[in-house]
């Protein structure tokens, strides 16, 4: 899998723009891991199993290092209360100085989640840093679940009725949760 | 290893008169055991006349009681750790070895470790199965737990009464009769319960040190603690070696997880301190041009520098990491 030219100070830095999810081809995937996205992501992974946050669990999708599915179980204390949340991770290309691209599979009502499953969290907007890992992005994930933030909407909606009516928010959450996600 | 000198010891001591046996005793107490050497003369010593020098101890005791206390309940805690099974198997074979060997280990001082170790471990089931055996309690209790204040009563004590006690032991050891064979089995069971139960025969062997003496460890010392440095292997250490490890670099890029180099663990291209490699502050540089780690935007100046040193010569560098080191 890794070949010598990919490691080590020779490596070029403009591979990575070539490297990673393209979704065209698996021997693109192979070549690609050698790159420093790939090493990084190899680590990373090696990481989450080795100590996984709570309630949390990611891991690539087959054998394509740039596209992972992760589960996301709804803490309890919340209205997502037993249900489990899945979500596409696809890592670009020149991950890990771009952030990775995350997206609900699963229905939820959430504020910051729209209804594309796009999320509005800023660690994975403008306030992404390099420093981050797909680990600390799950906590960040499932800390909205605990608290949203209706500041900062994908659905103002949902958003205005977490502040005005927080019971029936709660009310349809959960319905969602039971319906969607169980 | 242990075994293999206590079988020399033993079987070269045991023909030795008395006369030789007390000056091995005393180039014994020139060396840094020689508490766990009395406190083996006191083993054997207790088992002859138990009752009468409980009189004389329990007064000697007194002031100390609250130090031997201590450690007792420490060593009982970790013997609870060690389980009782191993403590049932060493008090097994502790009666053969307090009754024979104890008598012996005060000629032969080679064999002190194990020993210390056996009368140790009858301590610990001593007290671990202070019900079960009652009897037996008797002895290895009062040994046991008086042997630190009979160590320091020993040293205030005068030599007359140790020496008469040395001649007890030896005619007590002459009319068991034993072989020297024997004594090599029982030590080499000792030793193996030695093996087992390490980790707390070092604390109280450490703890005795300390109480002991004031004398450093030699560096060929057997009983000398792992943990101590090594002074020669300090000093060989080159001096950039020691500057580094002074202070906590990571060892490799935290973005993409390649080994830092030299270059790259004197780059320090942020206030905050976060250390990256020179290829992914590059490639954020292209970018937004933020730290990671604070995401404040890099100085631009800071920058500048790192690109003339890049085209400089090796002085400029060495000059520049020098500075950078000297804002830690």
């Amino acid at each position: 899998m890794m070949t010598p030219g990919g490691s080590g100070r020779l490596r070029p830095l403009p591979t990575a723009m070539y490297a990673g999810y393209s979704g065209t081809a698996s021997s693109w995937v192979a070549k690609t891991s050698v790159s420093a996205s790939g090493k990084r992501i190899q680590r990373e992974m090696a990481e989450l199993n080795v100590d996984p946050p709570p309630d949390c669990s990611a891991g690539p999708k087959g054998d394509n290092l740039y596209h992972w599915i992760a589960t996301i179980i709804g803490p309890s204390g919340t209205p997502y209360e037993g249900g489990i949340f899945f979500l596409d991770i696809i890592f670009p290309s020149d991950y890990p100085f771009k952030p990775p691209k995350l997206v609900f599979k699963t229905r939820i009502y959430h504020c910051n989640v729209d209804t594309a499953g796009d999320l509005s969290v800023d660690i994975l907007r403008d306030s992404w840093s390099p420093a981050l890992t797909i680990t600390k992005v799950l906590q960040a994930i499932r800390s909205i679940f605990l608290k949203p933030e209706p500041y900062s909407p994908a659905l103002p909606v949902i958003a205005r009725l977490y502040l005005t009516d927080r019971d029936k928010h709660d009310e349809v959450a959960k319905e969602w949760t039971l319906r969607f996600a169980k | 290893m242990i075994s293999d000198s206590i079988t020399n010891a033993s079987a070269t001591s045991a023909p030795r008169d008395s006369g030789k046996k007390k000056r091995n005793n005393k180039s014994a107490k020139m060396k840094q055991n020689k508490l766990g050497l009395r406190r083996e003369q006191w083993l054997s010593q207790v088992a002859v006349s138990n009752k009468e020098g409980k009189e004389e101890k329990s007064v000697n005791r007194s002031e100390k009681s609250d130090q031997r206390d201590n450690q007792p309940v420490v060593c009982r805690e970790e013997g609870n750790n060690g389980g009782n099974n191993l403590h049932h198997e060493s008090f097994m074979e502790s009666p053969s070895n307090s009754s024979v060997g104890g008598t012996d280990s005060s000629t032969n001082f080679s064999g002190r470790s194990s020993r210390s170790s056996s009368s140790s471990s009858g301590f610990c089931s001593g007290n671990v199965t202070e019900e079960e055996n009652v009897d037996d309690d008797d002895d290895d209790d009062g040994c046991v737990d008086d042997w630190e204040a009979v160590a320091d009563a020993l040293a205030a004590e005068e030599e007359i009464e140790k020496e008469s006690r040395l001649h007890e032991s030896v005619k007590e050891q002459e009319s068991v009769g034993q072989s020297a064979s024997n004594v090599c089995d029982s030590i080499s069971d000792a030793s193996d319960v030695v093996c087992v139960k390490d980790p707390e025969q070092d604390c109280l062997r450490v703890a005795s040190r300390k109480q002991e003496s004031n004398r450093a460890w030699r560096p060929d010392d057997d009983l000398r603690p792992q943990g101590l440095p090594n002074l020669a292997k300090q000093l060989s250490f080159p001096e950039l070696d020691k500057r580094f490890s002074s202070v906590a670099i990571p060892s490799s890029c935290p973005i993409c997880y390649e080994d830092l180099d030299l270059t790259d663990s004197n780059f320090l291209p942020c206030p905050c301190g976060f250390r990256l490699c020179l290829f992914c502050h590059k490639t954020i540089c292209d970018g937004d041009g933020r730290c990671p780690g604070c995401r404040k935007p890099y100085e631009r100046n800071a920058i500048k520098a790192e690109t003339s040193i890049q085209g400089g010569g090796l002085t400029i560098r060495l000059a520049r990491s020098s500075s950078m080191f000297c804002k830690f």
